[in-house]
């Protein structure tokens, strides 16, 4: 029995152990076939996320082309600095990072808050910056984060900075930025978290400028480290430019500016082919400050400071020209026949036109004066006279050939245009009829006429060429990767057609405003011939400036345009000194330069910075009369 | 007290294959942990513990298992009492009190617990002819619910879970009916919600959640899983080389070395090395059951499946789990995994299974 049980038993362990057999085979099948399915089948899919798992691209940033001056001197370079920048891709818990990062950067979280935010549409694996230009102390906190695995998802990346080392045109440079969402969809491809040029050179040649991002791919391991690089694309830095700006005639300009109380603009053109030689608008901001991303608060005090800072003057100010505007009145008259350089007209102080007496700013009167000498005098009764007699629309015609009411055409952005009146305007724009006794306040450059400094340059430059209106253009050369190419000047617009002897006669007067009686005595400079016209521009109504003279917003601007030498003139230009109550003043700025140019021109030493201009700040209401030089 | 002629029985074929699959584990070991500094000598370390492991290996083949049968009663007693020990003196590392410091060895008791209790349950049924009674297996029971209990105390649910298939197996060959073996699975599945509710910690209770629906926590818990599978699929067909898989040299995996092996090889060697390493372990596993069919008395059957069963057990789990298609629990692959204490045990288990087999012929 027991011999039994015993067989009984052996038999059945002998099936249940083939029994378990079985199973074995079967589980091992399944277990192959999963790794199959995995291994084989989903291969490509696993493979992939392995990739995404420890590789990552990070960009090289390319530095910005550099700007040199007509010299060769640098007005804008790159500097070294490291940037900070999460990577959500990586990121476990993005609020810890967050708040992490705002403890090691000593940054509010809030700001940082945002600045997540405003990029979270984006793909998670593209960097979102934090700080453009860390501190040493951030970068060095940062990486000690890293390597105790504490902020894998926050990257250090190396990114040149762009370095103004010339406190000096601000407004010319403009200055970059992050690129905007509507930039973004302009095109050009332009990718989220570029930095672009906003305003000035470094936005009209942005595209040249930018140079192209280089890439590293990186294996990391799990906490982010980086192990060894894949491959490595060198970014490609942006194109050199060379601009026609003499960084010394620049300075020039500033420095004269600092040595006043005023604001303004000045324009420098070479006349020969409209070559910017210095171009300034005050007050200024600092470029520098928005290299690395401008924060908050200054960015809100450029904008609402009452000087507004960020307009440039030169280009987007509209004023009235004031007696700068003779020359055009005077010249439309010789070109229409109205009259000749002998023609004179007498200034008793004053005359009536269309029964209103119109005062010559010199009471007394300039006698019996010819072009030549009206415009030294800057004899309004004369210029009255011409321009009744021309009417509106002659005036606008010879004006605008001068470059005044039209755009000039200089590569920087948001020009704006002046405004000189005409008949079909006031039909236009107010559906009224133009009433002759209108232009006898325009042919004195008062009115509506409204001019912005650089028009005033072109003309200034047109007057001194006598021959065509240039276009003010900043380029010189750029080096595309083949060393420098020159860059042909834009064409001038259609050449004004002028006689000589007719030109002669304005270019006398303007002569004679600097060289004999007239205004501009201060910037007579022995044996340069300078010529020039001062002009000084009501802010507001003789009635409204008793009232309200102690303001100094509502002081008269002063206008310098002016040229050098008289024959085959090689500098040509303005300068506006805003509220700077004569045009005097602005030919004390102006003389600065002119000494400068010229010592250069003659290889002297550059004279030093002024420190004192002697300026004339008695205000024209104190003889209690509108003065008009 | 070792015939010379038990030499020529001893199954080398089963042998060769549990040494390539131990050579296999030390050549993984070395590519996942050789870069880190901390952890470079580990492969030498491992490489100790197959040398003990065969010197134990020597030892309990040398022996007629009848003899270790005859004592288990004593062994089971120095377990329990081991493990007792391990409960309110072991050394704790990573949240549990798992070890017994030995000079500079770390014993783990609970390893070796498998090879007691399917002694003890080998003697047990082996001295009872015919279909176990209820009583039988309610004594049975009891023998492999004590050490579970301890261990699980620890806590390491995963080894103590081990012991239920030792318990399963040997009840099954022993004859126990169809129906009765279902009602016990049945029960068992009854037993883990209540166990869930009463006895899981909650980075347990996560585990299993997350295994549910692995992308609910893909940078916590779930983690693993995905990284796990990442780690499989992305080896493909040839597997990208020795030391130049990414996630496992990388650290996306985390201890690569121990519970993850199988992914490590899977990724370096590809479906090729995983065809390779399933079949060894089947090889291993089809000549165990052979050598279960093949014992002189059933005592040694079930000593054979005792000790198989919490081993194919493992093998089949930790594989499932190191692609990413079972819970992460800290079970480690045996033969291959790092870990002496294992490996020891393991390859002493083995000696009794060649033991087994090599006795045949003997009275």
């Amino acid at each position: 029995m027991a011999h039994n049980a015993d067989t009984e038993d052996l038999r059945r362990i002998g099936t249940r152990l083939a029994m378990l057999q079985y199973m074995a085979f079967a589980v091992f099948g399944a277990l192959a076939a999963s790794f199959c399915v995995l291994q084989v089948f989903q291969h490509a899919k696993y493979e992939e996320m392995a990739e995404n798992n420890h590789q990552r691209t990070l960009p090289l940033r390319a530095p910005r082309g550099v700007v040199f001056d007509r010299d060769g001197k640098v007005l804008v370079e790159n500097r070294h600095s490291f940037g900070i920048s999460i990577v959500r891709e990586h990121t476990r818990d993005l609020n810890r990072t967050i708040h992490l990062l705002s403890d090691v950067l000593g940054i509010d979280e809030a700001s940082i808050r945002e600045t997540v935010d405003r990029h979270r549409r984006e793909p998670s694996y593209r960097p979102i910056p934090i700080v453009q230009d860390a501190t040493l102390a951030q970068v060095a906190a940062v990486t000690a984060r890293r390597l105790d695995f504490e902020l894998p998802d926050v990257v250090v990346e190396p990114m040149p900075t762009r370095q103004y080392p010339e406190k000096m045109a601000a407004h010319l440079f403009g200055y970059v930025g992050e690129v905007s969402d509507a930039q973004l969809t302009d095109g050009e491809g332009l990718k989220s978290g570029d930095v672009v040029g906003q305003a000035g050179i470094e936005k009209i040649y942005n595209m040249a400028l930018m140079g192209r991002d280089g890439a590293r791919r990186v294996v990391v391991n799990s906490v982010g480290r980086e192990i060894r690089t894949l491959e490595r694309e060198e970014p490609v830095e942006g194109q050199r430019i060379q601009l026609t700006i003499d960084a010394d005639v620049q300075k020039s300009v500033e420095d004269a500016f600092k040595a006043t109380p005023f604001n303004g603009a000045a324009v420098i053109l070479d006349p020969r082919d409209g070559g910017v030689l210095a171009f300034a608008s005050l007050p200024a901001y600092d470029p520098n400050a928005f290299a690395a991303g401008i924060d908050r608060g200054t960015w809100a005090k450029l904008n609402s400071d009452s000087l507004r800072p960020l307009n440039d003057r030169a280009i987007q100010g509209t004023y009235s020209p004031g007696s700068t505007f003779k020359m055009a009145v005077g010249l439309a008259g010789l070109e229409e026949g109205v009259i000749t350089p002998e023609t004179t007209v007498h200034c008793g102080g004053g005359a009536n036109f269309y029964g209103r007496y119109f005062k010559c700013w010199k009471r007394s009167g300039h006698g019996s004066v010819d072009l030549a000498r009206a415009i030294e005098q800057s004899c309004d009764v004369y210029f009255y006279t011409v321009g009744n007699q021309l009417g509106v629309d002659k005036i606008h015609k010879w004006s605008t050939a001068l470059g005044l009411g039209v755009k000039s055409g200089i590569d920087l952005p948001n020009e704006q245009q002046g405004l000189i009146p005409s008949t079909e305007w006031k039909r236009r724009r107010l559906n009224e009829k133009w009433y002759a006794g209108e232009t006898i306040s325009v042919a004195i450059g008062q009115g509506q006429v409204s001019v912005t400094p650089i028009s005033l340059a072109v003309y200034a430059a047109t007057l001194a060429n006598g021959r065509s209106r240039v276009t003010p253009h900043l380029l010189k050369a750029i080096d595309e990767g083949r060393g420098w190419t020159p860059v042909t000047p834009p064409a001038p617009q259609p050449v004004v057609d002028i006689s000589p002897e007719k030109m002669q006669a304005i270019r006398d007067g303007m002569w004679r405003v600097v060289n004999a009686a007239g205004t501009g005595g201060r910037a007579r400079i022995e044996g340069k011939d300078v010529a020039g016209k001062t002009g000084t521009a009501q802010v507001i109504s003789n009635a409204g400036r008793l009232a309200a003279r102690t303001s100094r917003n509502l002081r008269d601007h002063g206008w310098f345009v002016f040229f050098a030498p008289r024959d085959n003139p090689t500098i040509a230009g303005v300068v506006f000194a805003e509220h700077g109550l004569h045009g005097g003043n602005a030919v004390r700025i102006a003389r600065h330069v002119l000494d400068t140019y010229f010592a250069k021109q003659g290889g002297r030493p550059l004279p030093p910075p002024p420190t004192d201009l002697k300026l004339d700040m008695s205000d024209s209401l104190a003889r209690s009369q509108p003065a008009d030089e | 007290m070792f015939e010379r002629r038990l030499y020529y029985h001893i199954d080398w074929a089963l042998l060769f294959a549990i040494l390539a699959l131990c050579a296999m584990g030390v050549l993984m070991i070395f590519s996942a942990t050789a870069a880190t500094p901390a952890t470079s000598r580990m492969y030498v370390t491992q490489s100790y513990a197959i040398v003990l492991g065969l010197v134990a290996m020597v030892v309990t083949l040398s022996v007629d298992y009848r003899a270790f049968t005859d004592k288990s009663h004593l062994l089971y007693i120095w377990l329990l009492g081991a493990l007792l020990y391990v409960v309110f003196f072991g050394d704790v590392q990573m949240g549990a009190r798992r070890w017994i410091p030995i000079g500079s060895l770390n014993l783990q008791p609970s390893e070796f617990a498998k090879v007691g209790v399917a002694l003890v349950l080998a003697k047990y049924f082996g001295e009872n002819r015919g279909i176990p009674s209820w009583p039988d297996l309610a004594v049975a029971g009891v023998l492999t619910a004590i050490p579970l209990g301890l261990i699980a105390k620890e806590p390491d649910l995963g080894t103590a879970v081990t012991l239920v298939p030792v318990f399963m197996a040997v009840a099954y060959l022993a004859g126990i009916q169809t129906r009765i073996l279902g009602f016990l699975v049945a029960a068992l599945l009854v037993a883990a919600p209540v166990a869930w509710q009463f006895a899981l910690k909650d980075y347990q209770k996560t585990r299993i959640s997350t295994f549910l629906d692995p992308s609910q926590d893909a940078k916590g818990a779930g983690y693993q899983q995905i990284q796990a599978r990442i780690t499989v699929g992305s080896g493909g067909l040839q597997g990208k080389g020795f030391r130049q898989g990414t996630q496992g040299q990388l650290r996306f995996l985390p201890v690569a070395h121990n519970d993850f092996i199988f992914s490590v090889l899977a990724e370096e060697r590809g479906f090729v090395g995983v065809v390779v390493a399933l079949a060894l372990y089947l090889f291993v596993i089809v000549r165990t059951l052979e050598a279960a069919r093949l014992a002189k008395d059933r005592l040694g059957s079930y000593l054979v499946i005792g000790v198989l069963a919490s081993f194919t057990f493992q093998v089949i789990y930790n594989i499932t789990m190191s692609a990413g298609l079972a819970p992460v629990k800290g079970l480690t692959l045996p033969l291959m995994s790092y870990g002496g204490s294992s490996m020891i045990a393991t390859l002493a288990a083995f000696g009794l299974v060649l033991n087994v087999r090599m006795r045949r012929f003997t009275n």
